[in-house]
C-alpha cells in the first residue's frame, strides 16, 4: 500500500501519528457511503449459485475481454500521461504563447462525452464518413479503419487526457519552483531539472489524474461499443439487457476487483511522495523558437478533440426536421436542471473529499490510505449499476428522497468523489506541514492555520477536483436516467430522447448548448484561480 | 432522389451505425446484445407526428375514425399513475398527454428510460416499486416481468380488445401495436411475384444478386436472426448468412437507409421492419416505386408488439387497467398508425399507407415473442460468419 515517506517537519511532531478524531469520523462516513452501493453489488451478486458463478467467471470470453481490457486501459493510461503532462508544462511553466487560451482549449475535451466524441469520429472517419467522401473526388478509396483497438485508444484518450492534463496542471502551480532554480544553480540542465525536480514533484498528481483516467476506460461502455471492441463491460451490459441482472452485478464485483487492483498499483507507482515547502512560484521557462511547435501540439490534440465533434454536431443541426412533437423542444429550464445538479454535486464532492484527502496526504498508516482508496470505488463500478444500487437502497431505506434531486447528488458525488479526492490530496501533499504549523506558533488556532495557510495554497486543487466533478456531471447519463425525479429533464437526458427516437438534428441542439455551458463553466473556474498563489 | 436527402443518407447511415451502438452506451444498457445491438426501435415515428390526435389527419391522406371504441366511451381516469416507459418520449409522450389533459383529477408521472432497464429497476426496487404501469417496445420485458410475477392480471374487457395472439395467455400484459418484418422492393427491377415467399429461399435467388440490403447491427433484425435461429436450428442460419453474403448483400447502418436505397434504387430489395417503407412513402409520396412484400409463415415475417402491463405494485390497479384501455382506444390506435406507422392491433382500426390488414399477414406461429429479446447466441453467430 502506499508508503508515505515524509519530510523531517513530521517526524518530530506527536500529532502527526495520532489520527484527528473529527476528519477521522468524518472521513469514515464519506467512506461508509461510497461502500454502501457495493454492499448491494456482493448481495445480488451472492444470488448467483457459486458454480454458476464459477462457469460464469472462467468461461472463454471472460479471459478474452478481460484480455482486451486491459490491453485498452495500459495504453489508453499511458497515452493520457503522455499528452497531458506536456500539455501541463507547457501551459504553466513556459512561455508557450496566448497560455491562457490554450489552457482553457486543452482542458475543454472533457466536456465532451466520449460517446458522442465517437459517434463524430466514426462518422467523420468511418468507412464512407465525411472524411473519406471529401477524399473521394482525390482517388481516396479507403482511409485506415478507424475500428478497433486503435480507434478506441484514440477517442478515449482525446476525452480522458484532460484528467491528467488538470490534476498535473494544479501541482505544477502550487509547486515551488525556487527549487527548479537551485537545481539549475546546480548546473542541471532543464531536462535533468525536470526529471529530478519536477518529476517527483508532479508524480502523485499525475498518477492521480492516470487513475482517473484509467478507471474510466476501465468502466466506460459506450466508446468501446461504437469503436467495436470487445471489453470487459459488454459481457455486462449484455447479461442487463437479458435481464440478467444477477448475473451482471456478478461481472460488475469482477470489475471492483480489477479496480482495487489498479488501485493497488497506483499507490505502488506513485511512490515516494515529498512535501515542499510550497508557494512560492515565478519565473517561466522560455521556449524560444520551439513555441510554434507546442503550439502545433496543443493545437492539434484540441482540434482533433474539439472541433470533429462540433463540425458533426452542426452538420446535424442542418437535418433537423422542423414538424417534430412537442417533446423534442428544446427549453431553457434543461440548462438550468443540469448546472444546478452538477454544481451541487461539485460543492458536495469537495466538501467530501476534503478530509479523505486531508487525512491521507498527512497521515501514515491504513485508515487514511483505505479511506482514500475507497474513495475510487464508485467511480469504477459502470453507472447503471451504481444507479441500479442506488434505486435498491433508495426505494428499500430512503423512500422520502427515493426519485428526487438528493439522492440523484448523492449518487453523482459517490460516483465523481475520487475526482475531488485526488485533486485535493494532490495540493495537500505539495503544502509543507511547516507552514501552518508557523501559524499555529503565531497564535492561530488550527482551524484559523488550515482557513487561512492551508487552504489558500490548495486552492487550485480545490477548484480543479470541484471543476472535474462538475464537467463530469454535466455529461452524466446512465445513472441520471435511473435516479431523476419524474419530468425531471437535463441537457444530456434531452440528448438522449431525440438519439433514441432518431432525431439527429434535435439532439445537436442540447449537444451544443452542453459543450458551451461546460465551457463556460470551465472559463469561471479558470478565473476563480486568480485567487491562487502567486 | 432529391439531394438533400441524398447527402443527409449517407451521413446518417454511418451516423446512426454509431448511433445504434452508441445509444446502448448513453442509457448504459438498455439492449441485450451489447455494442452490435442497437436499441430496440422507438425509430419508427414519421417525422409528421404533429398532427392532432383524433384528428384522422395523416400523410396518407384523411381517416376515418368511427371504428374502435373511443376515450369518450371508456371510464374516466382519476388519480395519479407513474408510468414507466421503455417507449420514447418523442413518440409517446404527445399521446400520454393528451390523455393526461383529458381528464381535470389525472395526472401521469411519467419516467422515460430504455425498457430493460426499466425491468432492471423494478426488479430492483421489489415491492416499493412506485410504478403503476410498464409500456415497453416489445414483448421480451413485458414477458420478464410477467416471469417474475411482478404483473397483474388485465381485466377481460381489456384484454378483448386485441386478438389473443397479440397478448399475454394469461394475461399479464397486452400489445398495443405491432412491427412486421418485411421485404421493401423496388417496383422498377421486381414486381410483387418476384419476391420469394420465403425467407430461406433468399440466397438461392439469384435476382437478388448484389441488389439485397440489410442493417445487421440492427436489434430487430438481430431478433429476426434469433427467430430463425429457433425456427430452422443454428446450422440452417449459418448457411442462410453465409449464402446471403454471397449473394453480395450490402451493408448499411440502420434499416430506414436499407429502405431509401430501395427507394432510390441503389439496391432492388432488402429487409426491415414495415414502418420504415411507410415513412419513406409518407415523405417522397405514393409514387415512390417502393412497395412492401411479406414472407410467409418464417423468421422473415415475425411480427412483435409494444405493449403494457399493470404491476403487482400499482397502487390503484383500476385506475391503471384503465389507462392502459385508453391505449387501445380508438384515437391511440389511430396515434400508432399515423405517427409511428405501426400497426394497430385493435382489428377495428386499418394500418395506414398500403399495407395488408393484419389478417392478411402470415407470421410465424411456434414463436413466443419474449424468446426474441434473446440476442447473445445471435450476435456470436453474426460475429463468426463476419456480418457484424
Amino acid at each position: 500500500m502506499a508508503t508515505e515517506h515524509r519530510t523531517s517537519a513530521d517526524d518530530d511532531a506527536d500529532e502527526e501519528t495520532q489520527l484527528p478524531l473529527g476528519i477521522s469520523i468524518a472521513a469514515a462516513a464519506v467512506s461508509a457511503a461510497v461502500l454502501l452501493p457495493i454492499l448491494w453489488l456482493v448481495k445480488t451478486g451472492l444470488d448467483v449459485g457459486f458454480s454458476e458463478a464459477i462457469a460464469l467467471l472462467t468461461r472463454p470470453t471472460t479471459l478474452e475481454v478481460f484480455v482486451n481490457t486491459a490491453v485498452l486501459v495500459t495504453l489508453t493510461t499511458a497515452a493520457c500521461v503522455l499528452i497531458g503532462v506536456p500539455l501541463a508544462y507547457l501551459t504553466v511553466r513556459t512561455n508557450l504563447p496566448f497560455r491562457r487560451f490554450w489552457t482553457i482549449v486543452v482542458s475543454l475535451p472533457l466536456v465532451i462525452p466520449s460517446y458522442v466524441g465517437a459517434f463524430a469520429f466514426v462518422s467523420a472517419f468511418g468507412p464512407q464518413g465525411s472524411f473519406q467522401r471529401l477524399l473521394a473526388p482525390l482517388g481516396v478509396e479507403k482511409i485506415p479503419e478507424i475500428y478497433g483497438l486503435e480507434g478506441s485508444i484514440l477517442i478515449l484518450t482525446l476525452y480522458t487526457y484532460p484528467y491528467v492534463y488538470i490534476t498535473a496542471r494544479a501541482s505544477l502551480k502550487s509547486m515551488d519552483t525556487t527549487l527548479i532554480d537551485a537545481a539549475r544553480t546546480l548546473e542541471h540542465d532543464r531536462w535533468e531539472t525536470f526529471k529530478r525536480v519536477t518529476l517527483p514533484q508532479i508524480r502523485p498528481a499525475v498518477a492521480a489524474g492516470a487513475l482517473l483516467s484509467g478507471l474510466y476506460v476501465l468502466a466506460d461502455f459506450g466508446t468501446p461499443s461504437i469503436m467495436r471492441y470487445d471489453v470487459f463491460t459488454r459481457v455486462i451490459f449484455v447479461e442487463f439487457g437479458t435481464f440478467g441482472r444477477d448475473t451482471a452485478t456478478l461481472l460488475s464485483l469482477q470489475l471492483v476487483a480489477v479496480t482495487l487492483f489498479i488501485l493497488w498499483l497506483e499507490a505502488r507507482v506513485r511512490g515516494e511522495e515529498r512535501t515542499t515547502a510550497g508557494g512560492r512560484s515565478r519565473g517561466v521557462v522560455s521556449l524560444g523558437k520551439w513555441r510554434y511547435l507546442a503550439m502545433g501540439f496543443a493545437a492539434l490534440v484540441a482540434g482533433l478533440a474539439l472541433v470533429v465533434p462540433v463540425v458533426i454536431l452542426l452538420s446535424w443541426l442542418g437535418t433537423a426536421s422542423t414538424a417534430v412533437n412537442q417533446s423534442l423542444a428544446f427549453q431553457w429550464s434543461y440548462v438550468t436542471n443540469s448546472v444546478v445538479v452538477a454544481a451541487a454535486a461539485a460543492a458536495v464532492a469537495v466538501v467530501a473529499g476534503l478530509p479523505v484527502a486531508y487525512l491521507s496526504a498527512r497521515y501514515d498508516g491504513l485508515l487514511p490510505t483505505a479511506f482514500e482508496r475507497v474513495s475510487y470505488i464508485g467511480y469504477a463500478v459502470p453507472g447503471v449499476v451504481l444507479g441500479l444500487a442506488l434505486v435498491f437502497f433508495g426505494s428499500q431505506y430512503a423512500t422520502p428522497i427515493y426519485q428526487t434531486l438528493y439522492l440523484l447528488v448523492f449518487a453523482y458525488v459517490i460516483r465523481f468523489l475520487p475526482q475531488s479526492v485526488g485533486s485535493l490530496r494532490a495540493s495537500f501533499l505539495s503544502v509543507d506541514p511547516a507552514l501552518p504549523e508557523a501559524a499555529r506558533t503565531l497564535g492561530r488556532t488550527s482551524v484559523g492555520a488550515f482557513r487561512y495557510v492551508t487552504l489558500p495554497l490548495v486552492a487550485p486543487g480545490l477548484f480543479g477536483g470541484a471543476a472535474l466533478v462538475f464537467l463530469t456531471t454535466m455529461k452524466e447519463l446512465p445513472a441520471t436516467l435511473l435516479l431523476r425525479p419524474s419530468g425531471f429533464t437535463t441537457l444530456v437526458t434531452h440528448i438522449w430522447t431525440a438519439y433514441e427516437s432518431g432525431y439527429f438534428g434535435q439532439a445537436a441542439v442540447p449537444a451544443l448548448v452542453l459543450l458551451f455551458v461546460s465551457g463556460l463553466s470551465m472559463l469561471v473556474i479558470l478565473r476563480q484561480e486568480g485567487y491562487d498563489v502567486k | 432522389m432529391d439531394g438533400s436527402d441524398n447527402t443527409s443518407r449517407t451521413r446518417r447511415r454511418f451516423l446512426q451505425a454509431a448511433a445504434a451502438a452508441g445509444v446502448v452506451g448513453v442509457a448504459g444498457c438498455n439492449t441485450p446484445g451489447g455494442e452490435t445491438t442497437e436499441t430496440e426501435t422507438d425509430t419508427a415515428g414519421g417525422e409528421e407526428t404533429a398532427q392532432q390526435i383524433g384528428s384522422g389527419r395523416s400523410p396518407f391522406g384523411e381517416r376515418d375514425l368511427s371504428a374502435g371504441v373511443s376515450m369518450a366511451e371508456m371510464p374516466d381516469l382519476e388519480g395519479e399513475l407513474t408510468l414507466y416507459s421503455g417507449r420514447g418520449e418523442a413518440l409517446v409522450g404527445e399521446l400520454i398527454s393528451f390523455i393526461e389533459d383529458r381528464y381535470p383529477d389525472f395526472t401521469v408521472r411519467p419516467l422515460y428510460n430504455s425498457a430493460a432497464e426499466l425491468v432492471n429497476q423494478i426488479i430492483t426496487e421489489g415491492q416499493n416499486s412506485p410504478a403503476d404501469v410498464f409500456y415497453s417496445v416489445n414483448a421480451g420485458s413485458l414477458g420478464a416481468l410477467a416471469d417474475r410475477d411482478r404483473t397483474q392480471a388485465l381485466p377481460q374487457d381489456v384484454l378483448d380488445f386485441v386478438p389473443s395472439n397479440f397478448r399475454d395467455p394469461d394475461g399479464s400484459w397486452i400489445g398495443t401495436s405491432g412491427r412486421a418484418r418485411s421485404v421493401p422492393y423496388n417496383t422498377n427491377t421486381f414486381s410483387a411475384s418476384d419476391i420469394p415467399t420465403s425467407i430461406m429461399a433468399f440466397p438461392e435467388t439469384s435476382a437478388f444478386q448484389d441488389q439485397l440490403g440489410w442493417a445487421p447491427t440492427y436489434s430487430s433484425f438481430q431478433a429476426f436472426i434469433t427467430a430463425m435461429r429457433i425456427l430452422e436450428g443454428d446450422e440452417a442460419t449459418r448457411q442462410w448468412l453465409t449464402g446471403m453474403q454471397e449473394l453480395g448483400v450490402s451493408q448499411y447502418g440502420d434499416e430506414f437507409q436499407v429502405a431509401r436505397a430501395v427507394a432510390d434504387g441503389e439496391i432492388a430489395a432488402g429487409l426491415t421492419n414495415h414502418y420504415y417503407i411507410q415513412r419513406v412513402l409518407a415523405r417522397r409520396g405514393t409514387g415512390t416505386p417502393l412497395r412492401t412484400a411479406f414472407t410467409q409463415n418464417d423468421a422473415g415475417a415475425v411480427f412483435n408488439v409494444a405493449g403494457a402491463a399493470v404491476l403487482d405494485t400499482a397502487d390503484d390497479a383500476t385506475l391503471a387497467s384503465n389507462f392502459v384501455r385508453h391505449l387501445l382506444s380508438a384515437e391511440a390506435q389511430d396515434y400508432f398508425a399515423r405517427t409511428t406507422f405501426e400497426y394497430p392491433l385493435v382489428p377495428e382500426i386499418e394500418p395506414i399507407g398500403r399495407l395488408p390488414s393484419i389478417d392478411e399477414l402470415n407470421p410465424p406461429e411456434d414463436i413466443d415473442l419474449s424468446q426474441l429479446s434473446d440476442l447473445e447466441g445471435t450476435i456470436d453467430l453474426l460475429r463468426d460468419t463476419g456480418v457484424l
